[in-house]
Order: C-alpha cells, then sequence, then structure tokens
C-alpha cells in the first residue's frame, strides 16, 4: 500500500510537470499549427532565469513570477521577426526554423551560464518533508501535484468562458471564418505563442528545485512532451492532461513492475495509440 | 644607385633569411582532444579541457615535446558513438594530429577503440571506464590512464565487505557502464563475502540516461529489502539522484549507501552542502589524496588558473599529456608507431601518483582512492574524510583475466 501510493505520487508529480510543457505545446499546436521544437528550450530558459532571479534577490518565488514572463517577451519577438514571414510556407520551413532556435538557445544559454550544473532550493515554506507512513515524502513535489490541476482548471476555464478563449478556440477551428468576422489573426497568434511559452518557462522555473539546471534540459523534457501530445490528440487540451498522467503514472508504476520495459513503454503506448487511434485519446475530427 | 640596390638586395636577403628560419622551426606537436563539451555532461568536457590546456602550457613554457610546441584541438562527442568516430576521424584526417586524448563515454569508447587500428593512431583515454577497451576489445593504438570499472569497483567491494550490509542493490545507469558496474560488484564482493545477497536483476534500479526524476526508481529501492546500495550513476544523473533522494528520506541511516563516482568535484561543486556527510564516495583522482610535490604543484597551479579543485576529468586529461611528452621524450620521437613503444611499460609520476601502463593490455595500473563525504569550513565543497587508499597492483585484475588479446 506504501509502496503503491509513493508510486502514485511520484507519477503525479512528474505528470504535473510534463502536462505544463505539453499544454502549451498542444495549445501552439492546436491555434498555429506549429510545432515548436524549441519548446523545450523555453522550459529550460524559464528554469535558468528562475535560478538567476533566486541569486539576485534569494527569493524562489521573485523568479517563478519574473522569469516567465521574460520569456514570453522574448518568444514574442521570435514569433514576430522569424516565425511570421513562415506561415505560408511549407510546415519543414517551420520545422527547421524551430530546431535551429533550439540549438541556439541551448548554446547561448552555455555561453552565459557555463557547461555546470546548477542546484536551485525550493522555497522555505515548501522544502521540508511530511511523514508519510514509515518514510517521508517531499512537500514540494506534492505542491506540483496540487498545483498542475489548479492550472489546467484555470485555463480550462479560460477558454471556455472567457471571451479571449472563445476567440482563441474559434481562430483553431478556422482561420478564414474568423479573420472574416474580424478577430485580428497575427496579433491573436502573437500571444497564444507568448503565452505557449510563458507556460514552458512556469514549468521550467517549477523544475528547477527538483532537478539539476544545466544545459539542454529541455532536450530531454520535449520528447516526452510530443508523446504527451500525440497520446492525447494534437491540439486538445483534455488529452494533455489525460496523456500527461498517463506517462507520469507509466513512469513511476513501470519503474518498480517492469523494470525492462521501462524505458519502451512511453513509445509502445505511442505506437498502439497511433494504430488504434491516430487523432488520439480526445483528438477530435478539426 | 647601386645603394638603392644593395639596400634592396639586403631587404630581400633578410626576408629569405627569415623564412628559412621559419621553415627550419618544425611544425608543432597536435594533440586532438575529444570530450563531450556540450549538453547535461558539459561540464566534464570543461574541466577535461581545462587540464589539457594547463599540461601544454606547462610544456610549452619548459621548451615543447622535442624542441616541438604543442598545439592542442578539442572536438565535442556529444557522447555519442557516432559522433565520437566522425570527430576522430576528422582530427586525423583534415587536422593530421600526431595522438588522440580523452573520452568520457563508455559507450563511445567501445566504439572508438576498434577504428583506431584502422587509423593507426594512438588514442589514450583519460575517463571512459569500461573494461572492454584494455579487454576483450584491446589493441595497439588503444591505452588508458585512468582507472577503469574493475578497479574501481574493486575498492568498493572492499570497502562493502566491512559494511554491515547483507542485501545489496543498485542505482545505476541503463546501459554497459551501470551494468558492467553492478556485475563486477557482485562477482568482487561474492569473492570476499560470500553470504552477500543480491538483488534479482528486476528488483535493482536502472535508470535511462535521460531521466531527470528519480522518484520512481528511489522509491522502489527505499522498498525493497535491500540495506545496501551501490550507485553507479555519474554526471547531472548523479545530482539529481541526490537531491531528490536526499528529500525523500533516502539518506536516513537506514541503508549503507556507496556512490562509485561521488567524489567527481563536477558533482560536488554543483551539490555542496546538498551531498550528505558520511557516504563513501569513489573517484579517480581527488586531489587532496597524497601531498607528493607533483600533486601540490598541479592542484595549485589548476587553482590559481581557473579558480576550482582540479576534478578527475581535469586530471586525467593532464596526465595523459603528461604521459605522451614522456613516451616521445623516451622514444625521441613522435612517430605514431614509436611513440606507441614509448607508452608501453611506461612509468611516470603524475598527480595521482606513479602509475604504470600495462604492455600486455594497455591499461594503466594505478593507485585508487575512495573517502567518506566530510564538512572542511574552509573549502566551498565536500571534502574526503577519512580516505581509504589502495596500491594499484591491488585493485588491478591479472592480464588473463582481462580478455585482451593484442594485435
Amino acid at each position: 500500500m506504501e509502496g503503491f501510493l509513493a508510486n502514485v505520487l511520484n507519477g503525479l508529480s512528474w505528470g504535473m510537470l510534463l502536462f505544463l510543457i505539453s499544454v502549451g505545446l498542444t495549445t501552439v499546436f492546436g491555434v498555429m499549427g506549429v510545432l515548436n521544437f524549441a519548446h523545450g528550450s523555453l522550459f529550460m530558459l524559464g528554469a535558468y532565469l528562475c535560478m538567476q532571479f533566486v541569486r539576485w534577490v534569494g527569493s524562489f518565488w521573485v523568479g517563478l513570477l519574473a522569469g516567465p514572463p521574460l520569456v514570453a517577451a522574448l518568444s514574442i519577438l521570435l514569433e514576430r521577426f522569424l516565425l511570421r514571414p513562415l506561415y505560408g510556407r511549407d510546415v519543414s520551413f517551420q520545422l527547421l526554423l524551430t530546431f535551429g532556435v533550439m540549438l541556439f538557445l541551448d548554446d547561448g544559454v552555455r555561453l552565459i551560464w557555463g557547461p555546470a550544473y546548477h542546484v536551485v532550493n525550493p522555497p522555505a515554506l515548501l522544502s521540508g518533508v511530511i511523514p508519510f507512513f514509515s518514510q517521508s515524502y517531499p512537500v514540494y513535489r506534492l505542491f506540483l501535484v496540487i498545483l498542475g490541476p489548479l492550472v489546467g482548471l484555470g485555463l480550462w476555464a479560460f477558454f471556455s468562458f472567457t471571451r479571449w478563449g472563445k476567440i482563441l478556440r474559434a481562430a483553431a477551428m478556422d482561420r478564414q471564418m474568423a479573420e472574416i468576422v474580424g478577430v485580428r489573426v497575427p496579433v491573436l497568434f502573437t500571444a497564444v505563442f507568448a503565452f505557449g511559452a510563458w507556460l514552458a518557462a512556469l514549468g521550467g522555473a517549477l523544475a528547477a528545485p527538483h532537478q539539476s539546471v544545466g544545459p539542454a534540459m529541455g532536450e530531454r523534457i520535449i520528447i516526452e512532451s510530443f508523446i504527451v501530445v500525440v497520446i492525447g490528440g494534437m491540439g486538445s487540451f483534455p488529452g494533455a492532461f489525460a496523456g500527461a498522467l498517463i506517462l507520469g503514472l507509466m513512469n513511476s508504476f513501470g519503474t518498480t513492475f517492469v523494470p525492462h520495459l521501462q524505458m519502451a513503454l512511453p513509445y509502445i503506448l505511442l505506437a498502439v495509440i497511433l494504430l488504434t487511434r491516430p487523432r488520439g485519446l480526445f483528438g477530435g475530427e478539426a | 644607385m647601386t645603394k638603392r640596390c644593395a639596400a634592396l638586395l639586403l631587404v630581400i636577403l633578410i626576408g629569405w633569411a627569415m623564412t628559412g628560419m621559419g621553415l627550419a622551426a618544425e611544425k608543432p606537436v597536435k594533440i586532438g582532444f575529444v570530450y563531450i563539451m556540450s549538453g547535461p555532461f558539459a561540464t566534464y568536457g570543461q574541466f577535461a579541457k581545462q587540464g589539457a590546456e594547463l599540461a601544454i602550457d606547462e610544456i610549452n613554457k619548459a621548451g615543447g615535446i622535442n624542441g616541438r610546441k604543442v598545439e592542442a584541438l578539442f572536438e565535442d562527442s556529444t557522447g555519442k558513438p557516432d559522433v565520437g568516430i566522425r570527430a576522430i576521424r576528422k582530427l586525423v584526417f583534415e587536422n593530421e594530429v600526431d595522438v588522440v586524448m580523452g573520452l568520457d563515454s563508455s559507450g563511445v569508447a567501445s566504439a572508438v577503440a576498434p577504428v583506431m587500428n584502422e587509423l593507426k593512431t594512438p588514442l589514450i583515454i583519460t575517463h571512459a571506464a569500461t573494461p572492454d577497451v584494455t579487454g576483450t576489445k584491446c589493441n595497439r593504438y588503444t591505452f588508458r590512464v585512468s582507472l577503469n570499472v574493475n578497479q574501481n569497483i574493486a575498492m568498493a567491494a572492499a570497502i562493502a565487505a566491512d559494511m554491515k550490509a547483507k542485501t545489496w542493490t543498485t542505482a545505476g545507469p541503463d546501459y554497459s557502464f551501470g551494468h558492467q558496474s553492478w556485475e563486477y560488484f557482485q562477482k568482487y564482493l561474492s569473492a570476499r563475502k560470500p553470504d552477500a545477497v543480491f538483488l534479482p536483476q528486476a528488483e535493482v534500479a536502472f535508470s535511462p540516461a535521460a531521466t531527470t526524476d528519480f522518484s520512481a526508481f528511489i522509491t522502489k529501492i527505499m522498498n525493497s529489502k535491500a540495506d545496501g546500495v551501490l550507485i553507479s550513476l555519474w554526471g547531472g544523473n548523479l545530482i539529481d539522484f541526490v537531491r531528490q533522494a536526499g528529500d525523500m528520506g533516502f539518506f536516513d541511516g537506514k541503508r549503507e549507501i556507496l556512490m562509485t563516482l561521488g567524489a567527481a568535484t563536477e558533482v560536488l561543486y554543483a551539490l555542496k552542502d546538498k551531498m550528505p556527510e558520511g557516504i563513501w564516495v569513489g573517484t579517480r583522482y581527488w586531489f587532496q589524496a597524497n601531498d607528493t610535490p607533483v600533486n601540490k604543484a598541479f592542484v595549485d597551479a589548476y587553482f590559481k588558473r581557473f579558480n576550482v579543485y582540479p576534478s578527475y576529468n581535469a586530471h586525467g586529461a593532464y596526465g595523459a599529456v603528461r604521459s605522451y611528452a614522456a613516451a616521445a621524450a623516451k622514444t625521441k620521437s613522435v612517430d605514431k608507431e614509436k611513440i606507441i613503444d614509448g607508452l608501453r611499460g611506461l612509468t611516470i609520476e603524475l598527480p595521482v601518483g606513479n602509475i604504470t601502463i600495462r604492455p600486455e593490455d594497455h591499461q594503466a595500473v594505478t593507485d585508487g582512492v575512495w573517502g567518506k563525504t566530510a564538512t572542511d569550513p574552509n573549502m566551498p565543497i565536500r571534502i574526503l574524510k577519512p580516505m581509504r587508499k589502495f596500491a594499484g597492483k591491488e585493485i588491478t585484475p591479472p592480464v588473463a583475466e582481462t580478455g585482451c588479446k593484442m594485435n
């Protein structure tokens, strides 16, 4: 029982981090049709900026609040000056561009902060452990487990009930129609791209206290995020949530029960989903 | 007019003489280095580069190798075998280096070693520890000046034999290095302590190299019945593991822990006080392990220049350059074939102590050290106290056991 619950919590906390990354990825894809390879690098940038703020002012919360908007600001420049000229062209141009941006950011981070690993401490409020049967469990992980659904709920409410959310969904469904009824799609695209970047950077800032901050940390998470997005359904919001949960739990339980297969499990699931439900678990006809 | 002619002639003659002098000065000795310079393990490449530069500058200041200046070229293996092979081919064919040094990953080393036969260029491995490259895949051109898995695990087993733990498990990277570490640990500990129990393969924790969340592996070990853990994770993996394990109460004193590469300064600088005290950690070189003048000079020069203490990877690169220079002095040549004769059986004093490169398998017999992590208020990182030192002869398996058939 104890092991089971620990596995559930381990899986949920990793899953929630994955969710934050994949939800940005899937939103950008859903609305703009752009597969952003640099998403993992924005995640990494979020972690580095959080670390830098912790060094400057000594507060994790400042890093968590101030880092992601900076990354979003950078991504506005990326969208406006690099991505926008490519919208009319073949998708492969966008893939190449975002891949290039990823390499650029990865090396940029190494030039600024060096190749060494950095450690960010969780804030005092969340740094303890709580007793958990005969063992203990870190509070910070519980914080992640709770924060994930809260962010998810907030996003869902935003998409369902606010005017902006509805406009976004409309533009995702039919870009031309949205333009005809007066939606300024270019501005909308910039906003969505920045929003996705903000989510990635938020994930990065949240990941900073529980893993080492180092160059290429984004490469490790982007692959799993792509799997989450495909499993859940490209562009699907609940899909990203379900996919992230499945992958997180599969990771923790797989490690315990089928260690030889653990590495392959996400890919097996990916193959099964692509064969049986190519649009993903929550992928609609849109 | 004749005056001007004479002046012109003089200028031409002087110019000619100077070019002639330029031609007479020999071309530099080129050393190609291949390390992981990007990605999550890049900090290891950084330290190695510093160690190599320090050695080369010292040698150049003292007149170079056999009177020729030494020049370094660095390539990034990215930790991938195909990239590593490409980098070495480029160094050999395009840059025409005289020797190749480096390699961090065992995966890269295993792929590269057989290629050296075909490139006919000496390779001195300074970090990668797989026994294969001086064992079943040994060849005329491949050497290693650093400790290998067998040697390091022999020390781990000696320390484990004195511990109370009865049942052992492991946390290691899920590729040859992690699996070989565990395999040799079982072999060597069983020999010393026949009643030691080891968890079966399905119950130990091998994590993919890309893992950043180790909670599932930590939970698995904590819920197993093992009271001893051999940790062969390294680099970013080890940092993540130690931090997360610390949060989850893994270091609560209920289990004996051995970290085979825990005393890498790359890791200790990142973790600082997050590295728990009282844990046995291994390394390939520890900067405080001996107070010979050679070691003191190396550590002082390194710290003065880079403001950090040298890691084993820095020492590996430094030691390889020094060994190469010694072999070149011995054979009075940098000819690729002659250097091999110089390296075979070479004994040289490095900061780590005296090492001897065995002529039969090209593995260096070098002293090893393990220690318990401790705090020193004057040091920015954890230090080792007490230390246990092992003589190279004690921990190096005989040539017959390595499976090496030298061509």
